[in-house]
């Protein structure tokens, strides 16, 4: 069997392994529809999530006027204030676990690389802020930051980037003692050097793993700080704050609920199967 | 058609024994017809290179193959098919008519339950035992397997052992229900060479002293040679040659089993420069012919086209083309 | 053994100490302190106000003046409800939070594991793909969307059980706690089941099964035990992501409990009420940490006597 497999690179057979799983490859579509829909659609409207329409408040399901899926009781159409909302978290989501992902592998990488005492340091005060419930941790630090829209993007940075740290770290220690870092160093590669160019690189599949779980984590926080009032607040749409004026109506009108709350759950929904998918074709010990 | 005669009143027969496994990419077959009797207080080795199908074998007669694998064929004892039996009644003969040691001590005993627990439950299920009871004869067959302590031990866990103690501790939960039967799975393989000996020898010992049979799979002929009385010589899922271990070691005949002598290091005897090698290794693709064909010395043109049948001569099987034409010759 | 349990009271301290100073100073830095928000206030006021809250002092004397508080349990005057100190307020809620709590990591855990066996044992019929439906749906869609639905469904539309509030007695907690235990019965069956096919997969239930006990007593002795494992080592990430809902829950139901008085004391800037629950919660997680890492040791031997 092994002299039948051409050269190919472990990470081609890694996303062929990935394509072959239908449920993953599905999702990616849909949620690719999602983002065009939420980035590109609105534009497709002559009216904005905030613009009030006195014509029509509170109007229903209407596929034959103006607002398709009618307007919330200020008279602002609804399908419109649920894209423009999905622009915000979805934004907030993969920039979030990018930066925290970020932040994360780099701390992880030089901790396990180092070793040694400041090793220890650096995952105590890990170990020290993990100990934090974590949606305190969000609360206190969007205080913290003020309150605003950056505060609320810092804060569950911060506290999401203490997971791929973890992973980072322990797969940093394993490679430290390797070889092909002896190799490096007696080639005369500076330790930032190799933390760059040896170390992160072959972190790739653990990242992609654990990491690809990170964005829906991220959505969620947001989602929810949102819904609570502390994350994005009104005017601005978010999937969150939307759902939360939703539950206040849902006793007559549930569409405010259901419309925000279907696009969430969808792209939640797609990002988790993404995240199986990655997890089946990048670690195959797992299942 | 094989021609294996009935021993008088063996213990265990079987006849025909296929094992199969349901892989993604088709079916394997483990043990492609095996045939053999075991004699009551004989100690039979089967000998045979990783992947030859030995451990499948034992897994097969005690009911253990994994998900996807199937056995078929009959295996005999006491009247009763093993192979045919459900889960519910080879339990019955699981663990007290016939019982199973495992390559690997560390891993076969489990890391949470106390050992003189596990020893216990056998007798606690089969027998009816009380819990005090069965730990009495569970202290007493630690102290036949020569563990220091044993009263103690027995409440210590299995990584408070040695590997080497810890197979004494699997050889007793074996023997202590005193089957007509134990199957062993490389006991020593996992193993210093210097246990390795004394591991082996308390086998043989107290398979005396029980009046047990002893199934014994091994890679190393040193082990066959030091406890068997006969050896079944496994290549490709089949049995190329069957004989008692002094004819099987002074005359060997199949060329397979030559093969293997000549790769044994030995103290004694001619120096020869080189340990003799079998060239080639065993592969999966099985075709029409004899299994050993690819890597065959000897062989002649029908080797490849038909299977061997295994014949029975003076006191020896083999399957063997070649043998059998210069027999008859 | 007592070793064991001091060493992880020692470093439970060391965090709660952690805890406490970020906590602190977090609360002092933040912008917008707890009276910024009123209405204008003539300067006499002001520093009064100052003065009873202390928040005239040097910044060190304040914490050590908290501190010195914490000794006595006294967290602390609300400087919300100013009739009310921390104390108070954390007293009023926390029953509510914790039967909440407790009935939501119970109903968790049972029905999750339950489910996570069923699955395991009967792989791929209809058990297992109803399990994992649940497993899917519990861990992708969030509370606050599955709170307000149930609530449409079984209060609004059916009746069977009331929107929310605490007036119909522990009627009123069966959809919350339902509700806050769905996630994580989602993540503990899906847990249960892969471990339970990973441990059946061991050696030495091969061995158990070899000695002809019978499967029951194979996987009630032997598999078991290796399958609850990291399921009890999730209870502490458990406990801690039923303490996340219970803040949502709370306000979904509109249940009077501490996570509510939370969120309003975060949005008000309350800050004494603020880390005195942030103190309460950090205090819960380390206790809770500490008793599952005794049942891991009482069930592995393995793990007692130092790593």
């Amino acid at each position: 069997m092994a002299a039948d497999a051409e050269n190919l690179s472990t990470l081609q057979l890694q996303f062929a392994r990935f394509r072959r799983n239908r449920l993953a490859i599905a999702s990616v579509w849909v949620l690719v529809l999602i983002v065009l829909a939420c980035f590109l659609g609105p534009y497709l409207f002559p009216f904005t999530g905030e613009d009030a329409d006195f014509d029509y408040i509170s109007a229903p399901i209407d596929f034959s006027s103006p607002h398709l899926f009618g307007t919330d009781d200020y008279g602002r159409d609804l399908l419109v204030r649920t894209l423009e909302g999905g622009r915000v978290s979805l934004t907030i989501g993969f920039l979030g676990a990018l930066v925290a992902g970020g932040i994360g592998v780099l701390y992880g990488a030089v901790a396990g690389f180092t070793g040694g005492r400041t090793d220890s340091l650096m995952m105590r005060l890990v170990e020290i802020l993990y100990g934090f419930p974590y949606v305190i941790l969000v609360i206190l630090l969007s205080l913290l930051f003020g309150g605003g829209n950056i505060a609320l993007f810092a804060a569950i940075v911060f506290t999401l980037w203490l997971t791929p740290a973890v992973i980072v770290r322990s797969q940093a220690e394993g490679l430290a003692r390797r070889e092909f870092v002896e190799a490096a160093r007696a080639g005369g590669m500076t330790s930032t050097g190799i933390v760059l160019r040896h170390i992160v690189p072959n972190c790739f599949s653990v990242v992609i793993v654990y990491g690809s779980l990170l964005v829906p984590e991220v959505i969620l926080s947001e989602s929810f700080l949102s819904f609570l009032g502390i994350g994005i607040k009104e005017p601005q749409a978010s999937w969150g704050n939307l759902i939360q004026t939703g539950t206040s109506a849902m006793d007559t009108d549930l569409r405010l609920l259901l419309l925000p709350g279907a696009f969430l759950v969808a792209v939640l929904l797609c990002l988790n199967f993404i995240a199986d998918g990655l997890r089946d074709a990048f670690d195959p010990n797992d299942r | 058609m094989p021609s294996t005669p009935m021993t008088a009143d063996p213990l265990l027969s079987v006849r025909d024994l296929r094992v199969t496994f349901r892989l993604p990419q088709g079916e394997v077959r483990a043990v492609d017809g095996v045939d053999f009797d075991l004699r009551k207080g004989e100690v039979l080795g089967i000998v045979g290179e990783s992947g030859s199908g030995k451990s499948q074998i034992l897994f097969a007669l005690m009911g253990l193959l994994a998900g996807n694998g199937g056995a078929s064929g009959k295996a005999m004892l006491g009247g009763r098919n093993l192979l045919a039996l459900s889960p519910r009644q080879l339990d019955q003969v699981r663990g007290s008519e016939m019982s199973i040691v495992f390559q690997d001590p560390m891993t076969a005993l489990n890391p949470y339950m106390r050992v003189g627990d596990q020893l216990a439950e056998g007798l606690i299920a089969h027998h009816g035992l009380s819990r005090d009871a069965a730990w009495k004869e569970a202290v007493a067959m630690l102290d036949r397997v020569r563990i220091p302590d044993p009263a103690a031990r027995a409440q210590a866990y299995p990584h408070q052992f040695s590997g080497g103690m810890r197979q004494r501790v699997m050889i007793a939960m074996a023997l202590l229900m005193k089957p007509a039967i134990l199957l062993a799975d490389e006991p020593t393989t996992a193993l210093d060479v210097t246990i390795q000996a004394q591991v082996l020898d308390l086998i043989a010992e107290l398979a005396r002293e029980t009046g047990t049979a002893v199934i014994l799979v091994t890679h190393d002929l040193g082990v066959v040679a030091r406890a068997c009385d006969r050896v079944l010589v496994l290549y490709g899922g089949q049995v190329m040659e069957e004989a008692a271990i002094d004819t099987l070691f002074d005359h060997p005949r199949h060329p397979y089993t030559q093969g293997l002598l000549k790769a044994m290091p030995r103290m004694e005897g001619e120096e020869s420069p080189r340990l003799g090698t079998i060239p080639g290794a065993p592969s999966a693709r099985r075709g029409p012919g004899c299994p050993f064909a690819p890597r065959c010395d000897r062989k002649i043109v029908i080797c490849d086209r038909e299977s061997p049948p295994l014949l029975l001569e003076d006191d020896r099987r083999i399957a063997c083309h070649v043998e059998a034409a210069d027999a008859v010759a | 053994m007592l070793r064991f349990i001091g060493k992880r009271l020692w470093d439970g301290g060391l965090t709660l100490a952690a805890l406490v100073t970020l906590t602190f100073f977090v609360m002092r830095l933040a912008p917008g302190g707890p009276f910024s928000k009123s209405r204008k206030i003539s300067p006499e006021v002001l520093a009064n106000i100052q003065k009873t809250y202390h928040l005239d002092e040097p910044i060190w004397m304040q914490f050590a003046r908290y501190v010195k508080g914490l000794a006595t349990f006294d967290l602390g005057p609300s400087t919300r409800f100013r009739d009310y100190s921390v104390g108070d307020m954390i007293a009023s809620g926390l029953p509510w939070s914790v039967t909440i709590g407790i009935w939501a990591i119970l109903v968790a855990t049972l029905v999750g594991i339950a489910l996570g066996v069923a699955g395991a044992m009967r792989r791929n019929s209809a058990t297992d793909y109803a399990a994992g439906i649940v497993g899917v749906v519990g861990v992708a869609v969030p509370i606050f969307v599955i709170g307000p639905l149930m609530q449409v469904i079984f209060a609004l539309r059916l009746g069977w059980v009331p929107v929310g509030g605490i007036a119909e007695g522990w009627r009123a907690l069966i959809l919350p706690v339902l509700v806050l235990a769905l996630p994580n019965i989602a993540y503990i069956s899906r847990l249960t089941r892969s471990s339970m096919i990973e441990t059946l997969r061991e050696n030495y239930v091969r061995t158990a099964r070899a000695k002809g006990i019978g499967e029951g007593r194979v996987v009630r002795g032997h598999a078991l035990k290796g399958t609850l494992l990291p399921v009890i080592a999730y209870l502490g990430p458990a406990t801690a992501a039923i303490i996340t809902g219970s803040i949502l829950i709370e306000t979904i139901f509109a249940l009077p409990g501490i996570g509510r008085h939370f969120v309003d004391a975060a949005l008000n800037r309350d800050y004494p009420l603020v880390m005195g629950i942030t103190l309460l919660y950090g205090a819960l997680l380390i206790l809770l940490n500490i008793v599952t890492d005794l049942i891991r040791a009482w069930i592995d031997p393995r793990l007692r006597n130092g790593r």
